[in-house]
């Protein structure tokens, strides 16, 4: 029978943690998120010698067990509950061979936790440029651990690893430093109130306001009231603990690392310096920016082009295999043209994501962080705010999340409000659309218009949202300010394994993420659009017939005004064309209007309800945009997605605050419904007025 | 397929997509309240 043991893959921020992750698990991981809060937990599996099966999870990136946010809480809550199930038989400690020195404090802090702990030295590739080397069997025994030195660029080091995790139980779990020797009375107090537990454990216990669950509460109470010193007595002795680990450190590496600067060959000041400049540095950004939104529209056209088609054909295969009746209805009508509506924009989402994963990987995103923290200052926010806005061009509800990090409330609270601004991947398909209907394909010194266009749309949503912090940070007066510290790693090469799963994580989580709901809404507006009530809906064809029976229509002419007729008197038409008062001096008809309300429940809802509405009754094997650029405005004739309506949509969709899901966190993060409806009422309104001049301008 | 069939078919379909709404979006799970951690006033206590 194979064994499985836990490993707790640990390690401060920029590490390549990650990256050893993946060479440990490939393809067998997961993502989800730790119970009860909404930390990302991930987890996987890796084989190794003599069958033994490790289960790893990658931990939140952290500093020390010094916990100051959720991700660290959710660290030191796991090493400290030995009846958590997925208490580590063993640490495995990833470091960085440039930074060892600093990541070798959170190594200390979990060996004198007396868990079996190896030490990963990765980015070793790095070692030749930086002058580096390391004496392994010094720092093997000094340390009291086993070493693989890694690089998961050059895949080398990973076979070692795995052995040494396989041989786990032969690890030693002395301490790194004696607790005692920081205050003796004090901690030999603790240890004979308390004979029979770790005395690092009831440090951590009593220093960290971390909660432990249900197990061992009573117990971890009874420590945690131990506070026989004051508050600044245990944050001195907190100090002296953390010099005391520096000055072992230091000892270990003095002789187990050398350092020969006269041979590092380092251009890393020099990008830096370029990169972070004042002018070039957002020169830089902008050609980037321009490069990735020309490269999505340039790239994604033909497999767009090619799954628009094929999900029009295998409608039209499906009604011809199937007998007439509901359910064949049901499926052609209202399940595969809503989910086309999604799956089109899978070339798009995975192109936009691919780009940032590269980003994120070459160490760039940092330096465009730190270049934005200059102007959010200005606007009253910290560069810490600045972290959730980029998240937010993926979704608002994990970049709402990471507000957390926010020290400072009101600073917190503005970026919570603001978010929702920042185009996020589900505004991607409706500004995708409509673009590609109202924009032309032509190009300005190479660049397309409909590329430039999506660009802007982005500035727009970072301008407003930056607007918005500057008139909330004069309204709610800030007073303190937050201090943003941000770790520049090493420029690399982006690793392909990494950025493909990157890829294929964020595209999966947003198919299937969206594709739940829209599946269901799909067959919810299919049954509305479908069936009505009244003579109206039940006698279609007698009362079409009858109002062109002086007009020498066609069959298939005649049909489509019986199926027209059908859809405005249906539920859906009942209550579209109720709605519509409101949205007509917007440019849109009770469709758009529909597929407005329907799009709270997910953005990207819009594209799927429109190709429902437009499906139903049409036997027509068209593409969602062939449908969409062939409807006529009923009042003003014309085609109703012209120039005037779809950037009056646009604007629409760049302001309002459309989406259940950022509403219910907003409301949790702020612990009150008072800002999520402040949120509600303000965006609406403004993407309401700002929509209605541009149409009442342009028409 | 004949016709009582296909409208069984709908008739499911169209229960499982409301109840799979009305549970998204009316009946969330209840998560429980952590404190994050530290002595600043991050808002989440």
């Amino acid at each position: 029978m194979s064994k499985q043991i836990n490993v707790a893959l640990i390690g401060n921020p920029n590490t390549g943690k990650t990256s050893v992750f993946n060479a440990l698990t490939g393809l067998n991981q997961k993502v989800g998120n730790y119970p009860g809060i909404t930390v990302e937990k991930k987890e996987g599996v890796c084989k190794l010698p003599r069958g033994v099966k490790a289960h790893i999870i990658d931990l939140p990136g952290t500093y020390s067990l010094n916990a100051s946010s959720l991700d660290e809480n959710v660290v030191i809550e796991l090493l400290l509950n030995k009846n958590d199930k997925d208490f580590p038989d063993l640490a495995v400690v990833v470091s960085d061979v440039e930074n060892l020195k600093r990541n070798l404090l959170l190594y200390t802090q979990i060996k004198d936790l007396e868990i079996p702990t190896i030490l990963v030295i990765n980015m070793a590739d790095r070692m030749a440029y930086k002058g580096i080397s390391l004496d392994l069997e010094y720092l093997e025994t000094h340390l009291k651990t086993k070493i693989a030195l890694v690089s998961t660029r050059k895949n080398q080091g990973i076979d070692r690893l795995k052995t040494l995790i396989s041989n786990y139980k032969d690890l030693s779990i002395s301490h790194c430093i004696n607790l005692s020797e920081i205050d003796p009375a004090y901690f030999e107090n603790l240890q004979s109130t308390f004979p029979n537990q770790l005395i690092y454990k009831l440090w951590l216990v009593i220093t960290q306001d971390v909660n432990f669950g249900k197990t061992d509460r009573n117990e971890i109470d009874a420590v945690a009231n131990f506070k026989t010193k004051s508050k600044n007595d245990l944050k001195r002795l907190q100090q002296k603990e953390t010099i005391k680990r520096y000055q072992f450190i230091n000892d270990v590496l003095k002789k187990g690392q050398t350092i020969d600067v006269a041979n590092a060959k380092d251009l890393r000041m020099t990008f830096d310096r370029i990169i972070t400049h004042k002018i070039w540095g957002y020169a830089i950004f902008f050609v980037i920016l321009l490069t990735i939104f020309q490269a999505i529209y340039d790239w994604s056209s033909v497999p767009m082009d090619f799954i628009d088609s094929a999900f029009a054909s295998f409608s039209e295969w499906t009604k011809n295999q199937l007998p007439v009746g509901a359910f064949t209805s049901l499926l052609t009508e209202g399940i595969i043209p809503g989910l086309g509506g999604i799956v089109i924009f899978i070339p798009q989402i995975a192109f936009l994501f691919l780009f940032i994963s590269v980003l994120e990987e070459s160490g760039y995103m940092s330096r465009v962080v730190f270049l934005m923290d200059r102007i959010m200052r200005r606007f009253g926010l910290s560069g810490k705010s600045i972290v959730p806005l980029i998240s937010g061009t993926a979704c608002a509800i994990p970049a709402i999340m990471a507000t957390r990090n926010i020290e400072n409330w009101k600073e917190r609270l503005i970026t919570i409000l603001v978010t929702p601004f920042i185009t996020c991947s589900a505004r991607l398909p409706v500004y995708l659309i409509i673009i590609s209907l109202i924009i032309p394909e032509g190009r300005f010194i190479g660049l397309s218009y409909q590329a430039l266009t999506l660009m802007f749309l982005y500035l727009l949503g970072f301008g407003t949202a930056v607007f918005s912090a500057y008139i909330l940070n004069k309204i709610l007066k800030i007073k303190s300010k937050t201090f943003f510290v941000v770790e520049m790693p090493n420029y690399k090469l982006p690793l392909l394994k990494n950025v493909v799963l990157t890829v294929l994580e964020k595209t999966k989580s947003f198919v299937f993420g969206a594709g739940k709901i829209i599946l269901a809404i799909s067959i919810v507006l299919w049954f509305l659009a479908s069936f009505g009530p009244g003579k109206d809906f039940n006698n279609a064809e007698e009362i079409t017939k009858k109002a062109y029976s002086n007009q020498n229509l066609t069959s298939e002419e005649l049909q489509q005004k019986i199926a027209s007729h059908k859809l405005e008197h249906s539920f859906i038409g009942i209550t579209g064309r109720a709605i519509e008062p409101i949205i007509r001096p917007l440019g849109y008809d009770w469709k758009i209007g529909i597929a407005i309300v329907s799009s709270f429940a997910a953005r990207e809802v819009f594209v799927g309800t429109l190709a429902t509405i437009y499906s139903v009754g049409n036997d027509d094997e068209d593409t969602i945009k062939n449908r969409m650029a062939g409807e006529v405005n009923p009042i003003l004739g014309g085609p109703l997605f012209n120039f005037a309506s779809g950037i009056s949509l646009l604007l629409f969709y760049a302001f309002a605050m459309q989406c259940m899901s950022t509403l219910a966190v907003v409301k949790r993060e702020t612990n009150s419904w008072k800002w999520p409806v402040l949120q509600l009422t303000i965006m609406s309104a403004f993407a309401y007025v700002v929509a209605l001049i541009a149409f009442q301008i342009l028409k | 397929m004949n016709t009582i069939i296909q409208n069984i078919l709908v008739g499911i379909a169209i229960f499982l997509a409301l109840y799979f709404l009305v549970k998204k979006f009316f009946f969330k799970a209840k998560t429980s309240k952590k404190k994050c951690g530290g002595d600043d006033d991050c808002g989440c206590h």
